[in-house]
């Protein structure tokens, strides 16, 4: 635990120190919300019912949730060039566990997600999405954040650790990025998409992340037309679910990758 | 101080085996015995198998065969004991070098558990001691070569470690940082209480650090001894010969002479030690034309830590340049 606190510090030290990326990291989110969500809404919400704006609303939690992903894939590229400069060798020599070196890193990503995550959801309200009022709500909602950003954090370090190769590490991040972003309800309501697309959301925990956040933050998850509700409790037992599974793959890549 | 399980030594390996998938064998066999306050050196080529050793010896790979023990504490089964107590510096240059000089320092310290004021203390104490006291609120990535390796072995020493294993110490260092470098670890050791093991390809590095000299070659220890001992078995000169011809008769003949007392044929040069070089040098000259072997280079040289790696690998190490040795060249015909 101590170990983890201290790689978790000196990565946000590291970062803090760091302008360009402070700056990005705000930056990024912030575009996603402003151009894609105002060009939708221009496009939708002629005819959506409710007050405040529904599609600000309705896509908010996906952009929040895929700020994590984009976090985590930051991770793992952290975490592949220290393997890479030799970096993780001075955590392997000192009397410290080696889930401790690995938490380190997912918890500094954490910590800049929940960052990125507060910025987006102020960027959101502006622009008209409608929160509940429970604190308690919000917290949950970052509670589901962190733990979806958590298991991905595990698939990327798992991917880091496998590789020797920024180019390949990139290469197979796309390849699971892609389908996670747009085979999910962050951008559509599951109502309306084909079946196929449908049962794909429905496979991915993406999908339960953001559904749960909807419902724990947001005011009406379900007016906008077309979007269903999943149960609150499976979109918890999902996230968690897939939070341990991403570590458990992370360390056992990593255990593979020392002997 | 803590208690020791051993028979006063600080490190030791029975039948080290270190094998990649099923052909390679970067160890092979490997006994060592180092008594604590000494400073070890593990001389040999690239690919010798240094760098496993030190990896197995610091926990950072299991050996598939054999058993080493650090401390008196095996290195598999109570690998973080072994890690609490020693201190590494790797080959490569290993630095977060986005921090300062200081919070390397302190990383460090933290990831060992050291309480906040012995980590500054220590940090302070570490910083004069390797000259980077003006350096230490500058981002590592703004250091030369020899200061980050400086840095290394300070971070290396934060945590009063009983033994430090340093894996090529001075690799790709100017000649005046790797003299700075040699004057700090004779220093450590004067200081006492810790066991150094380094490994090096230079032979004046080992020459001049260590204690002990220990050749390894293949993953196996070919020669072990104090430098000079081992240097006096070469005999008073050293002749190395180059040439073509007959080459067996040639060795054999030399073989034969009485105050020849060691003859080494290598691939390329033939490696005679003689009682006195320039009294002996015509003799062994006209042994060659007896023999038919028509010499095409001749030089005569005190022995060297050189020699007796060739002696016993039948090989050169790379670096001849950092042979500190005179030579006088006699070309032949």
């Amino acid at each position: 635990m101590g170990a983890t606190v201290t790689l978790w510090n000196k990565q946000m030290r590291k970062f803090l120190a760091n302008p360009e990326e402070m700056f990005g990291l705000m930056i990024q989110p912030v575009l996603w919300v402003v151009l894609f969500g105002v060009g939708m809404k221009s496009m939708l919400s002629a005819d959506a019912p409710g007050s405040g704006d529904p599609y600000v609303t309705f896509m908010l939690p996906g952009i929040a949730v895929l700020s994590a992903l984009g976090g985590a894939i930051g991770g793992g590229s952290v975490w592949l060039t220290e393997r890479l400069r030799g970096l993780v060798k001075e955590y392997l020599v000192a009397p410290i566990s080696r889930l401790s070196i690995l938490m380190g890193n997912a918890l500094s990503t954490l910590t800049k997600s929940m960052f990125q995550a507060i910025i987006i959801l102020l960027v959101g309200v502006i622009l008209g999405a409608k929160l509940r009022s429970n604190p308690l709500g919000w917290l949950g909602g970052l509670m589901l954040i962190a733990g979806f950003g958590l298991g991905f954090s595990g698939i990327a370090l798992s991917l880091a650790s496998q590789t020797d190769n920024p180019g390949a590490y990139h290469a197979m991040i796309m390849v699971l990025n892609l389908p996670l972003l747009f085979l999910s309800n962050a951008l559509y309501p599951l109502a309306t998409m084909p079946a196929w697309m449908r049962i794909g959301s429905l496979l991915n925990p993406t999908t339960y992340a953001i559904d749960g956040l909807r419902q724990m933050m947001f005011q009406d998850p379900g007016t906008l037309p077309g979007s269903d509700v999943l149960p609150l409790w499976l979109c918890w037992v999902v996230v968690l679910a897939f939070a341990t599974a991403g570590m458990w793959m992370a360390h056992s890549a990593f255990r593979k990758s020392i002997e | 101080m803590n208690e020791r399980a051993d028979n006063g030594l600080a490190i030791e390996a029975r039948g080290l085996v270190k094998q990649y998938g099923d052909e390679v064998v970067a160890v092979n066999g490997l006994n060592l015995s180092i008594p604590d306050n000494q400073i070890y050196g593990l001389l040999g080529p690239n690919g010798a198998g240094k760098t496993t050793t030190i990896s197995i010896l610091t926990t950072l790979l299991e050996p598939t065969a054999g058993e080493a023990k650090v401390l008196g504490m095996d290195v598999v089964k109570q690998a973080g004991d072994v890690r609490r107590r020693v201190g590494v510096t790797f080959q490569e240059m290993v630095l977060d070098d986005e921090l300062t000089g200081r919070q390397v320092l302190d990383y460090h310290g933290r990831l060992y558990r050291m309480g906040k004021a012995e980590r500054i203390a220590k940090t302070e104490e570490l910083l004069a001691l390797v000259e980077l006291v003006e350096a230490a609120e500058r981002k590592a990535k703004t250091y030369s070569g020899g200061m980050k390796r400086r840095l290394e072995l300070a971070r290396a020493l934060m945590t009063t470690p009983e033994v430090l294993f340093l894996d090529e110490p001075t690799l790709g260092l100017d000649p005046q940082t790797r003299t700075r470098i040699w004057d700090h670890l004779r220093a450590l050791k004067e200081e006492g209480g810790m066991t150094l093991l380094l490994t090096t390809h230079y032979m004046d590095e080992a020459e001049e650090l260590a204690d002990t000299v220990g050749i390894i070659d293949k993953g196996k220890l070919v020669a072990e001894g104090a430098p000079q001992a081992l240097i006096e078995e070469m005999g008073a000169d050293t002749i190395h010969i180059i040439g073509e011809g007959d080459r067996d008769a040639f060795v054999e003949n030399i073989s034969a002479l009485p105050f020849v007392q060691t003859v080494d044929a290598g691939r390329t040069v033939i490696q005679v030690g003689v009682d006195s070089g320039s009294k002996r040098l015509v003799e062994i000259v006209s042994q060659a034309t007896v023999s038919a072997f028509a010499v095409e280079d001749i030089t005569v040289a005190k022995p060297s830590l050189g020699d007796v790696f060739l002696k016993h690998t039948g090989r050169r190490l790379r670096d001849r340049e950092s042979n500190q040795t005179q030579h006088r060249t006699l070309l032949m015909n």
